[in-house]
């Protein structure tokens, strides 16, 4: 796994869709945001331009300005209904920062203020239940992320 | 919550890398006694890096940092060639500047993450004020210019880390006794080139302007630069042979608050000769001095103050020039000013500038590399100067070549007491005798704090969260004052 991997625009996406995947696959079900573009990947029909991230970053607020549409996939500890929760995501009115922690809508709100763009945007949620030191997801993680994928691929049909 | 009964909590302290824990003591009569700032985490790494081959280091230990893997890389890559069986001197000279080519790059990213993230707020909008105005986005809000030169500039050095490392973080660029890969002409050209983007010259331009920013700044705001936090303290940092400031290989100075010199210029691999480290009770994180002083006059700042004030000179121009000035202010003696971090922090942007255009145009980067042959020893010592400070990784290995001790003192580790000290300050002058603890007070703890761009979970090699929180207690170590300041 590599935050840095080659990023590339994959088809059936339109051009201007960026898709970060946030997490830690050395941590277990953090990873799953990196697994879902790992699995996105290698599917024709689904893909865009693809960022894997530890943690958001204040520069992505660039990257960001220059894309139509943004998703952040990311796993959530907590309980959700199916393991995952798809929400329309909005530029935070109070922002926050912190070198460890920036929240979509922080990188949003920086988008907005400093390049004066807003990029339609949503968060995809995936349910994990372990966070400790190892490689390799739970096997309710696994079963979260099959859900939210198959979500994602029928939402991503009736976009397209 | 009555008024006999406040707790003050900081949680999690904002704008410095990890966590920590301030707690003030006061005394009967209310006054404050003991200042202290706490690391209380556990600190794991040398420990598991025991059994490892010696050729992992380098890999493992940047894990401790997500903010500067690659000084964690080089100073374990520099003491993993002597095990190797190779000297910094002996090492291939392209090898040597695509690893000095990285660290500038480095020293740059974390520069201007650091000013323009995280200590701006500070000076842009002052001591006292409300907390939604402290932080980038704020500064994004009323200084949009200002901030996106600071995030291209970060930009900028993070993309030359991941041209020489693969990655923008944790990254592979250094090997035993050489480096990963060579260093390709369109990978030069792309930071050479302006071509929609800021060229290594636009970055030279911009840091000047920052530093001009800075100086503007400190003509209207002396006062508190010059008083806040201030107080006498050594001086330590690496130099050349002729006293110059070296960032990636050179002899430990230190000197102390009047200018005498109380290191003089030893070699790297003698540092245990004049170190120790003293331990607390109450931190994690060790107090290193100098064992010929005793701890109490021995310890030292690290990091861009320090090293403006043990250096004699800068070895490019624009740099040099600024380094005078900034020298001038204090007629040549050692700057004890806390805030001036910030301002020499600023002429270390315009030095990697200006190193990182001189290697880009140096031919011999492009050359292939050799890798040195293996002469294996039990035994290997890096220091470099990281963002933060000086950094010391010290590593033996058995005759199968695993790693059987690891000691490193990492900048910030450096910096302990000199925080402490900082910590006590604003306690002192601050919050003493202060029957409410407003948040612009609390605001003045962290600004202290920051000014050393402490990071944290280095010091410490902690895993996980870790907030820091600011904790008021009576004479008899009862909670006296709490206050909530943020939520993580």
């Amino acid at each position: 796994m590599s935050e840095d991997r080659p990023n590339e625009n994959r088809p059936g996406l339109e051009p201007g869709t960026l898709v970060f995947g946030i997490g830690n696959s050395g941590r277990s079900d953090d990873g799953l945001g990196w697994a879902f573009l790992d699995r996105i990947q290698k599917e024709t029909a689904l893909g865009g331009q693809l960022e894997y991230r530890y943690q958001l970053q204040v520069e992505d607020a660039a990257l960001i300005s220059g894309v139509d549409r943004v998703i952040f996939i990311d796993s959530y500890r907590g309980d959700l209904p199916n393991g995952f929760q798809w929400t329309p995501c909005e530029p935070m009115k109070e922002f926050a920062f912190t070198t460890h922690v920036l929240p979509p809508g922080a990188v949003l709100s920086l988008c907005r203020d400093l390049y004066g763009k807003s990029p339609r945007a949503n968060t995809l949620m995936v349910q994990g239940v372990c966070w400790d030191l190892q490689i390799g997801m739970s096997p309710e993680a696994e079963r979260h992320l099959e859900n939210a994928l198959q979500f994602f691929r029928s939402y991503w049909q009736g976009e397209s | 919550m009555n008024e006999t009964t406040r707790k003050i909590i900081i949680d999690p302290v904002t704008r410095v890398e990890g966590h920590g824990r301030v707690t003030v003591q006061l005394d009967e009569q209310g006054k404050v006694g003991n200042a202290r700032f706490h690391i209380v985490e556990f600190r794991g790494f040398e420990r598991f890096i025991q059994g490892h081959p010696y050729w992992e280091a380098s890999l493992l230990v940047q894990r401790l940092c997500g903010i500067c893997p690659v000084s964690h890389h080089l100073a374990a890559a520099k003491a993993i060639d002597q095990i190797y069986g190779v000297d910094p001197e002996n090492l291939h000279p392209t090898a040597t500047k695509i690893r000095r080519l990285l660290h500038y790059a480095q020293v740059f990213q974390s520069h201007a993450l650091h000013f323009f993230y995280l200590a701006s707020p500070d000076l842009l909008f002052g001591l006292d004020a409300p907390v939604e105005k402290r932080s980038v986005g704020a500064v994004a809000l009323e200084h949009e210019e200002l901030a996106r030169k600071g995030i291209q500039m970060r930009q900028f050095g993070q993309e030359l880390i991941k041209a020489l490392a693969g990655k923008k973080i944790h990254g592979i660029c250094a090997i035993p006794g050489g480096v990963h890969k060579t260093f390709y002409p369109e990978e030069r050209d792309y930071f050479l080139a302006q071509n929609g983007k800021p060229s290594v010259d636009t970055m030279i331009e911009w840091s000047r302007e920052v530093i001009d920013f800075m100086k503007a700044y400190h003509e209207q705001h002396f006062k508190w630069l010059d008083s806040f936090a201030s107080y006498p303290s050594g001086h330590l940092g690496l130099v050349t042979d002729d006293g110059t400031l070296e960032l990636y290989d050179g002899r430990m100075r230190a000197i102390d608050s009047s200018g005498e010199i109380t290191l003089n210029d030893v070699h790297s691999n003698d540092y245990l000769k004049y170190f120790g480290e003293g331990v607390e009770k109450w931190s994690y994180m060790k107090f290193p001095f100098l064992r010929h002083l005793d701890r109490n006059t021995g310890w030292n700042r690290v990091g861009p103050l320090a090293r403006m004030n043990v250096s004699d000179r800068i070895s490019t121009p624009l740099a040099d020039a600024e380094m005078s000035e900034f020298k001038a202010y204090t007629n040549g003696r050692p700057n004890n000013h806390t805030m001036h971090s910030h301002w020499a922090r600023l002429i270390e942007i315009l030095h990697c500038a200006e190193l990182i255009k001189d290697l880009l145009n140096d031919p011999e980067i492009l050359n292939e590399v050799d890798r040195a042959k293996v002469n294996r020893r039990p035994e290997g010592i890096g220091i470099i100067e990281a963002p933060r400070g000086t950094l010391i990784h010290h590593y033996q290995v058995d005759e199968k070549g695993m790693i059987t001790k690891c000691n490193l003192i990492v900048s910030t580790t450096h910096n302990n007491e000199a925080m402490n000290r900082a910590v006590q300050w604003v306690a002192q002058n601050v919050l003493d005798q202060q029957k409410e603890i407003s948040e612009g007070m609390l605001n003045q703890v962290e600004v202290a704090i920051r000014a050393f761009d402490p990071c944290l979970s280095c010091a410490t090699h902690a895993m996980g969260q870790m907030p820091l929180m600011l904790t008021v207690l009576d004479a008899n170590g009862k909670v006296v004052a709490e206050h909530v300041k943020g939520s993580s």
